[in-house]
């Protein structure tokens, strides 16, 4: 793989994991709401797109918005028996959520109108890419991540005027303890729903754009690894600040992809790299956490 | 399967969780956070045995018992490095760190004893098979482990000092501590006791089956299901929530769904409606939600004071 391919096929990562950092940081972030099962949508958003385009032949737009409409739809549907709850339950329901869906496409598969063989263990494969017959081999990728930048411009558009807006202000209190926002007559239930919907919808975007840019997905790319990633990401780049998720996905994206050459270089067996980059990832977490609470970027403090 | 086949098989999976749910509601209880690094834990002292019963050729008794002490040491060790830090901070954010112990600990165990799945060596023990059920010794000593762990939580909790300790730390730590009881000393015993439950437990579960890094993600969700169950902090609770979910999960895959609801005659389901068992894991989830829906505090949970 040359150079240029490489770091264009980073960039794209970077912005996928980047629209799901921001996601999580809507989450957890700014509504404290830990949501362990940010795979899930990922999951959701990459299937859902893929049997809209592939079964149905249907063009790749709806098949985003189908994407992201039935993660919304899962957001709101597990918020809702959990949304009165303290959030230590929140952490264990996503985090089941999350397998459940994974179990659910490991175990169906279907077959619509004649069309392909989609779901089981082994994948779903021949996805296709958007436009791809306008490029050659070599400029499409670079097609792709304009696709990719525009979607993580959106989310962040999005994210950033909700976070700053009236909305964003009770969230954020609803963060610090439930009180203040009650005693305001806010129902902080409501809230907490309609941010897992907004969260569920970015996720379930960067599903369809990692689906039809690999063109594969099967069960074993959704594990709750991608779910700890993303977690790096946000408490690395900073909580509450959405610039601050964003670079904490290239931060984790960069070093993540970049170790992979390493065994170019020292004689390490795939299984044990793969393992040592997770151990890093797990002890920048518990470092961020004691010695970096805010993160590379600090939440910007408003005073209203 | 007989139905006195599935009854065993509940009891000793029931024993087996008990094992891990109760070392979580307790440390839920005293350190008040969710720790999601609890069933890894239990794979380190899993994989700590694999190493003194395989490589060092120990039999399996001794490597188990000295794996989860040491397991109960490495806890301590990490408590006094990360936790103990964070003694002032909410659950969400000591909950969160714990997710990336446990992170870090499970792929330490994937780096060094790779992926594939590994198995004690224990000579194979002939079933012993009636006609009702059959029952290997192993699945013996579980059941008979699970309720001694539990006899000897009981009598710790209630007949000695540390026990007591416990209890008054559990109702208010401010109050325990004005009173001189040295909360952190508890917490010491705590993390040992806890983790050196846990991994009995683990090490049980991977003679039954085998050993695998991802067996700690595999239980995460049974184990806290029983816990929340049972009352997040009340250790009879997890028990009873363990015993619970050991039935539930087996039971499940064995009702027939269809005669039960009596929808059997409406849609002509000839073959009955079963869960089918690639949905296996789903079902502690399901139990999960219902739970949390109907009683969030659990069967037996008890009202926090504040």
């Amino acid at each position: 793989m040359g150079i240029i391919n490489f770091l264009v096929y980073l960039a794209i990562m970077m912005a996928i994991y980047g629209i799901l950092s921001l996601s999580l940081n809507l989450q957890y972030g700014f509504t404290g709401l830990a949501n362990f099962g940010q795979v899930g949508f990922f999951c959701l958003g990459a299937y859902t797109s893929t049997t809209i385009v592939l079964v149905f032949k249907l063009p790749f737009i709806l098949g985003l918005l189908g994407g992201m409409l039935a993660s919304t739809l899962f957001g709101y549907i597990i918020a809702i028996p959990t949304a009165d709850l303290k959030e230590d339950y929140w952490a264990i329901v996503t985090l089941a959520a999350a397998e459940i869906i994974r179990i659910f496409f490991l175990n169906e598969s279907w077959v619509v109108g004649g069309g392909p063989y989609v779901g089981g263990a082994f994948g779903v494969g021949g996805i296709p890419q958007p436009l791809r017959s306008l490029f050659s081999a070599y400029t499409y990728p670079f097609f792709y991540l304009g696709i990719a930048l525009l979607c993580l411009l959106v989310a962040y558009l999005v994210i950033n005027s909700v976070t700053r807006s009236p909305f964003g202000r009770v969230i954020k209190s609803i963060r610090e303890g439930d009180n203040l926002a009650q005693a305001m007559g806010k129902d902080i239930r409501k809230f907490r729903i309609k941010v897992m919907a907004l969260g569920g919808a970015f996720g379930g975007l960067a599903g369809c754009l990692w689906a039809h840019y690999h063109g594969f997905i099967s069960p074993e790319q959704f594990l709750p690894l991608e779910t700890f990633l993303v977690w790096a990401m946000v408490i690395v780049g900073g909580k509450g600040n959405n610039k601050g998720a964003i670079l904490g996905a290239v931060i984790i994206m960069a070093f993540y992809n970049s170790t992979r050459f390493l065994k170019d270089y020292i004689p390490i067996e795939e299984v044990t790299l793969a393992s040592l980059r997770m151990v890093v990832i797990g002890v920048l977490i518990v470092a961020a956490m004691l010695f970096m609470k805010e993160g590379l970027i600090k939440e910007k403090k408003t005073i209203y | 399967m007989s139905f006195t086949q599935i009854i065993i098989n509940s009891i000793v999976r029931a024993s087996e969780l008990a094992l891990l749910s109760l070392g979580l509601t307790i440390v839920y209880d005293i350190l008040g956070f969710a720790n999601f690094a609890h069933t890894e834990f239990a794979v380190v002292g899993v994989y700590l045995a694999l190493f003194l019963n395989v490589s060092l050729g120990l039999g399996i008794v001794p490597a188990a018992i000295i794996a989860s002490v040491l397991t109960g040491i490495i806890a301590i060790f990490i408590d006094r490095g990360v936790f103990k830090k964070m003694r002032s901070s909410g659950g969400i954010i000591v909950m969160v760190t714990s997710l990336g112990v446990a992170i870090a600990l499970r792929n330490t165990v994937r780096a060094i004893w790779g992926a594939s799945a590994r198995n004690y060596s224990v000579a194979l023990e002939k079933p012993i098979i009636t006609p009702y059920f059959r029952i290997t010794p192993l699945q013996i000593w579980i059941i008979v482990i699970g309720l001694a762990a539990m006899f000897l939580f009981h009598l710790l909790l209630h007949y000695t000092k540390l026990g007591k300790a416990m209890r008054a730390v559990s109702d208010d730590p401010e109050l325990a501590q004005a009173s001189g009881i040295a909360t952190e000393s508890i917490i010491t015993y705590v993390w040992f006791i806890a983790i050196g439950f846990a991994s009995v437990g683990g090490i049980l579960i991977g003679m039954e089956t085998y050993i695998l890094p991802y067996m700690g993600f595999a239980i995460i969700v049974p184990v806290f299901c029983a816990t929340i169950m049972g009352g997040i902090g009340n250790p009879y609770g997890a028990m009873l929530g363990a015993l619970v979910l050991g039935f539930a999960e087996n039971f499940g895959l064995y009702i027939n769904f269809g005669q039960v609801l009596g929808i059997e005659k409406i849609f002509h389901i000839s073959k009955g409606l079963f869960i089918p068992t690639g949905y296996k894991p789903a079902i502690s989830f399901v139990i999960l939600i219902l739970v949390l829906l109907v009683r969030p505090r659990g069967i037996l949970g008890k009202k926090k004071a504040g």
